[in-house]
């Protein structure tokens, strides 16, 4: 049962303002790049301009010599120390500097240290690099070509194959397929792209001599694993070790992996003995760092002629770049890909996955993906979309037809996966009416006689987020636990410490309202922090919507069993029986006697100045949660866009969201995330790709080319919600952060196609810019 | 290396100098010899304006400016907002409109904001996205960064600080 | 991605003394910018060198240009040139065929078409550098030809004006490429 708690107080469902703010509004607030020591220096990388070459030498003699350079290291020099490659989280490993042969362009090579910024890149422009080139491989579908170049020769397999990954019934889905009456098909690619975050990653690390230990200020949307993971690569002892994730500007999961910047930054300050910063500039943050997605996808829907589905067949390609450093649960190479069967109730599905190694920068795993269900979402929302088409029939109507129904939860899928609780309707339901979807088809049909273009896109999807629970989950073998320590002071204010990151999630007023809510501490007088590894307990972080869920459910456990030792301590106090007390946000009272309460202010004062005989001192818990299922947010998206036929410009009149998270802690926080997702998801469905030509130039290498909307691209988003609890969370909650990037780019595109459909468009493949409408137009004889 | 110069700007309504190599860019001056950190560097194309900081009134993106240009200047930078403990009108909106969440691009959008309204007092919404279209966000889609810019607007025009 | 430059002028002078110019690498490198021939290696192949300055970024690129097709009849020439930047930032190659007609007044047309491919930080700006930074270059060799052509002495042999690169201004590049989004796009 969720009490009601008062606006003064901040407990669930209220539009706290967020306690963060007070330092970024007055630019105090402290980032990496503002982290200053005292004779700190400063390192540069040397970057291969090639995309697929042999290293035949790297000359460093010119750059030493420059007056304020400390020192330059190479492949070489780590090889000497074995920290020349390094493990990704992926159980791959990545070349931290090059040895041998590079095998994607800005591919890091040598790493200059200097006493300025400025020394640093002219030093770096002197390194001079030997290079022999390689025939490239940028081409995902040649990558198993028996002429295909080999990219990967320290592995012992010799090809280009990463890994085959199925789930489902093979044989069962084939039979459905060869019997039905009507089937549809999509070829959806869903490009490269990347996160963007507008601040790069970087770190200071610093090794204090005199102590032996290494502080590493990072940016690390997950610090306590980055620091077993330097530990156990770099032989440091772990206790010797603070990883300081401050203050984040804006992660989406590009800082999830561990870059060789950050490993040549700690060389290098281990070997020094002086603090060293790294930070990259944004031509290298796109082109080297975590990209997103670069799925070639196809999907088929069996179904019968009523419009009933009854088998989902999947296959992809998987495009990792040249390292597989993607950031995945470990059990799962393409991540959470198989609930591709989405908000649709499947007898039988199959799905498989395979993984090729091209000349491009490692990652995949990003942008807000929840682990490829933003991949997931998309296919299947087109592929119905397809299937409406061919069938003639009304895309809502099909997918009311086809949805898991609210009485079928807890829902178990045809791929395997439990859904929590859903109510799929019912989201629709609000978007629709919202929007106006029946007008708005009465007009489409008025303008299509005029032969104008316009076009609604449905996006009904299903997200699956909270990774996750320890026995299916675990990165690099560590378990996707997560954590919250709460001390409550004598004076009844409080202190709250996770295993999460925020970056921009605005932690540090949420979890200090779900503290409000168990304790009725109110939320201003709990402090919340994260990020230092010296402090917080061990989390996994924060990325795939996964703090809600688990550190939010921790921090409710935590302050349950601070409730249960304050029930002891206001027994005690009230000299009456645990039994006799109840409980309301703030205090325990007699049952029947209201005016014998105790406020939880009361009994913290007590727990230090007049302690029950028999118990400790203090109250404070911790708790590490290892929730028993991941939730499954979801809801529906409906985008209404008119094209210019002349330019082929999509312009988007409308776009109403409603999502069902389950309950909510702060409704504003959680409108600010949508807004911000939908903004990202139409910056993918219109004008980001980062591209490779065929000697493997990336394309796409900085802002000039890879956009991002400015605020007169983005429209104006309206949000709605339902709510639909998840069953087995301490309070209900499911996570939202990541479902409007899941949801959109299929309402976008959904939307575009429905626009041309009359014209016999079945599908465009993302980026829709205007020059490819305006072909498809010209093609189809709407324009000139 | 080219022979340092000597920088004389006010920043901010205090004195300050230095003498630096010309090449030095002005978002460098300001964060590591002023120490002012609050103006941010988000990208290496002067596309994102994370850097924008007012110079003799008007708004620069400090990253494509040298040190030595400002020589003679008054620069204005995020840190400059609040007077006497009190916050800007645009800072209390940023805060009561939920206008940022990571904060990166925040010290940006206010000074693009703060320029935008001593031209424009009153501006629509169409106004205020093109005020701040040289500000990218990640974070927020904008809507809620329109919402503060209104907010700030009503209160300076209802007699709150400019 | 291959870049594709087909420029077409005319010289003031009859076809053979053109096509003698033209016909012999050290003498054409003469009249490009940066441009240096090393050393013969055979009858069709050179080794040479140029030195490529847009604003502050310098790429110096060492390697071979190779006469495919010498056609003294139809006057057509095909060259082949490759070469990597000394300090590794990337390398460049391009293929060019020349075609001479002669002018009715007795001047004559030279045609060349070029693919160049780029591969490195250069090719990251894209086409429109590149375009750019091309055309510019055309400018001063044809420059450079008429004027050389002009002169009555001959100029020694493998040397060039690498000595004093006047570097591109990275301004003019700037501009051309900024005027170039509005002019007509392939």
């Amino acid at each position: 049962m969720i009490h009601k708690t008062s606006p003064e107080m901040g407990g669930m469902g209220h539009s706290v303002k967020r306690k963060e703010d007070l330092r970024f509004i007055q630019g105090k607030g402290n980032y990496v790049d503002d982290v200053r020591l005292p004779g700190m220096v400063y390192g540069q990388m040397v970057r291969s301009p090639y995309a697929h070459a042999r290293l035949k030498s790297v000359n460093t003699e010119k750059a030493k010599k420059l007056s304020g350079v400390l020192a330059v290291i190479t492949g070489e020099d780590l090889a000497k120390a074995n920290l020349a490659w390094m493990p990704t989280l992926s159980y791959d490993k990545q070349m931290v500097l090059a040895t041998g042969k590079v095998l994607f362009q800005s591919q890091e090579v040598a790493f200059v240290v200097a006493e300025d910024r400025y020394t640093a890149a002219d030093a770096a422009e002197l390194v001079e690099v030997e290079y022999e080139e390689l025939p490239v491989l940028v081409d995902p579908k040649k990558a198993m070509d028996p002429d295909a170049p080999l990219l990967r020769e320290d592995r012992e397999q010799k090809d280009n194959h990463i890994f085959h990954w199925e789930v489902g019934d093979r044989q069962a889905t084939e039979q459905v397929f060869q019997k039905a009456a009507v089937k549809a098909s999509v070829n959806a690619f869903f490009p490269r792209c990347h996160p963007a975050p507008l601040e790069t990653c970087g770190c200071v690390a610093d090794f204090n001599r005199a102590t032996g230990k290494l502080t590493v200020y990072m940016t690390s949307q997950a610090p306590h694993a980055h620091r077993t993971v330097f530990a156990l690569v770099g032989g440091i002892p772990e206790q010797n070790i603070r990883v300081v994730s401050p203050d984040i500007g804006g992660g989406f999961g590009n800082k999830v992996p561990v870059y060789p910047g950050y490993v040549c930054a700690i060389v290098a300050s281990l070997t020094l003995g002086v603090p060293v910063k790294w930070i990259e500039t944004r031509s290298e943050n796109l082109q080297s760092t975590g990209f997103a997605r670069d799925y070639h996808m196809t999907a088929e829907i069996a179904a019968d002629r009523e419009g009933k589905m009854q088998a989902l067949r999947v296959k992809t390609l998987a495009d990792h770049g040249a390292f597989n450093a993607a950031a995945q649960p470990t059990k799962f190479p393409a991540g959470l890909f198989s609930i591709c069967t989405g908000s649709y109730e499947y007898p039988t599905a199959f799905c498989e996955v395979d993984g090729v190694y091209t000349n491009k920068a490692p990652g995949g795993i990003a942008y807000r993906c929840s682990f490829r269900v933003t991949e997931a979402a998309y296919l299947i929302e087109r592929v119905v979309d397809v299937l409406a088409l061919e069938l003639k029939m009304d895309p809502a109507e099909l997918r009311r037809k086809n949805f898991i129904p609210e009485s079928k939860f807890p829902y178990k899928s045809s791929l395997g996966w439990t859904y929590d609780s859903g109510n799929y309707e019912a989201a629709m339901k609000v978007a629709l009416d919202k929007i106006g979807y029946a007008q708005l088809r009465k007009e489409q049909e008025e303008k299509r006689k005029k032969g104008d273009l316009m076009g609604i896109g449905i996006s009904s999807f299903t997200e699956i987020v909270g990774a996750g629970p320890a026995h299916t989950f675990d990165i690099l073998g560590i378990k996707m636990f997560d954590s919250c320590e709460i001390r409550i002071h004598p004076t009844g204010k409080a202190i709250a410490r996770m295993g999460t990151k925020s970056q921009g999630q605005g932690h540090e007023t949420t979890y200090a309202q779900i503290v409000a809510q168990e304790l009725g501490i109110p939320a201003a007088d709990v402090v919340i922090e994260e990020g230092d590894t010296d402090t917080a307990p061990y989390g996994l972080g924060t990325y795939a919507s996964r703090s809600t869920p688990t550190s939010g459910a921790a921090t409710a456990v935590a302050a349950r069993k601070i409730r249960d030792k304050a029930k002891k301590i206001a027994a005690y106090l009230l000299e009456c029986s645990e039994n006799d007390l109840e409980w309301e946000p703030g205090k325990f009272f007699v049952k029947g006697a209201p005016s014998k309460a105790k406020t939880i202010q009361e009994i913290a004062f007590a727990a230090y100045t007049n302690i029950p005989p028999g118990l400790e001192a203090g109250l404070e818990a911790v708790d590490y949660y290892d929730p028993p299922n991941l939730t499954f947010p979801f809801g529906t998206y409906v985008c209404v866009v008119d094209i210019d036929k002349g330019t082929g410009e999509v312009k988007v009149r409308r776009f109403v969201a409603v999502d069902d998270c389950g309950n909510i802690i702060n409704p504003m926080i959680v409108e600010g995330q949508i807004h911000g997702g939908l903004t990202e998801g139409l910056a993918i469905a219109f004008m980001q790709q980062i591209d490779y030509d065929e000697s493997g130039n990336v394309q796409g290498g900085s802002f000039m080319d890879y956009l991002l909307p400015t605020a007169v691209e983005t429209p104006h988003w309206e949000t709605d919600k339902t709510c639909t609890p998840s069953p087995h969370h301490p309070f209900g909650a499911k996570g939202v952060g990541e479902s409007p990037n899941v949801g959109s780019p299929a309402a976008f595109v959904n939307a575009v196609v429905d626009a041309l459909s009359h014209l016999g468009v079945r599908h465009i493949d993302m980026p829709i810019t205007p020059w490819k409408v305006w072909n498809v137009l010209k093609e189809k004889g709407v324009t000139s | 290396m080219a022979k340092k110069q000597l920088v004389r700007v006010k920043v901010n309504g205090r004195d300050r100098q230095a003498e630096v190599e010309p090449r030095l860019l002005l978002i460098h001056f300001i964060r590591e010899v002023l120490e002012l950190t609050g103006s941010h560097i988000g990208c290496d194309t002067s596309h994102c304006g994370a850097c924008t900081v007012l110079l003799n009134g008007k708004t620069v993106k400090s990253c494509t400016m040298f040190a030595v240009q400002a020589d003679g200047g008054e620069i204005l930078t995020v840190e400059g907002l609040i007077k006497d403990g009190q916050l800007h009108p645009l800072q209390e909106g940023f805060k009561e409109e939920h206008g940022l969440q990571c904060g990166f691009c925040t010290p940006g959008m206010l000074m693009s904001s703060y320029a935008l309204l001593h031209n424009n007092p009153k501006p629509s919404e169409e106004d205020i996205r093109w005020g701040i279209s040289g500000n990218l966000c990640r974070c927020t889609g904008y809507q809620n960064i329109v919402r503060a810019v209104q907010f700030a607007a009503d209160k300076i025009a209802q007699g709150g600080a400019k | 991605m291959p870049l594709k430059i087909e420029k077409t002028f005319e010289v003031g002078q009859p076809i053979e003394k053109v096509w003698a110019f033209l016909s012999d690498p050290r003498k054409v490198a003469t009249c490009v910018p940066g441009a240096q021939i090393t050393e013969q290696v055979d009858e069709k192949t050179y080794k040479g060198a140029i030195k490529v300055k847009v604003g502050p970024s310098v790429t110096d690129y060492t390697g071979e240009v190779q006469i495919v097709r010498l056609d003294p009849q139809n006057h057509e020439i095909e060259i082949l040139g490759k070469g990597q930047d000394v300090r590794g930032r990337g390398s460049a190659s391009m293929k060019m065929t020349g075609k001479l007609g002669a002018l009715p007044d007795s001047g004559t047309e030279v045609k060349s078409e070029s693919e160049i491919n780029v591969v490195g930080i250069l090719a990251q700006m894209g086409s429109r550098v590149i375009a750019e930074v091309s055309n510019i270059m055309f400018g001063e060799f044809t420059k450079n030809l008429q004027a050389r052509l002009q002169q009555p002495s001959e100029v020694p042999a493998g040397q060039a004006d690498s000595a004093e690169v006047k570097p591109i201004k990275a301004t003019s590049v700037a501009w051309e490429a900024a005027k170039g989004v509005f002019r007509k796009k392939p």
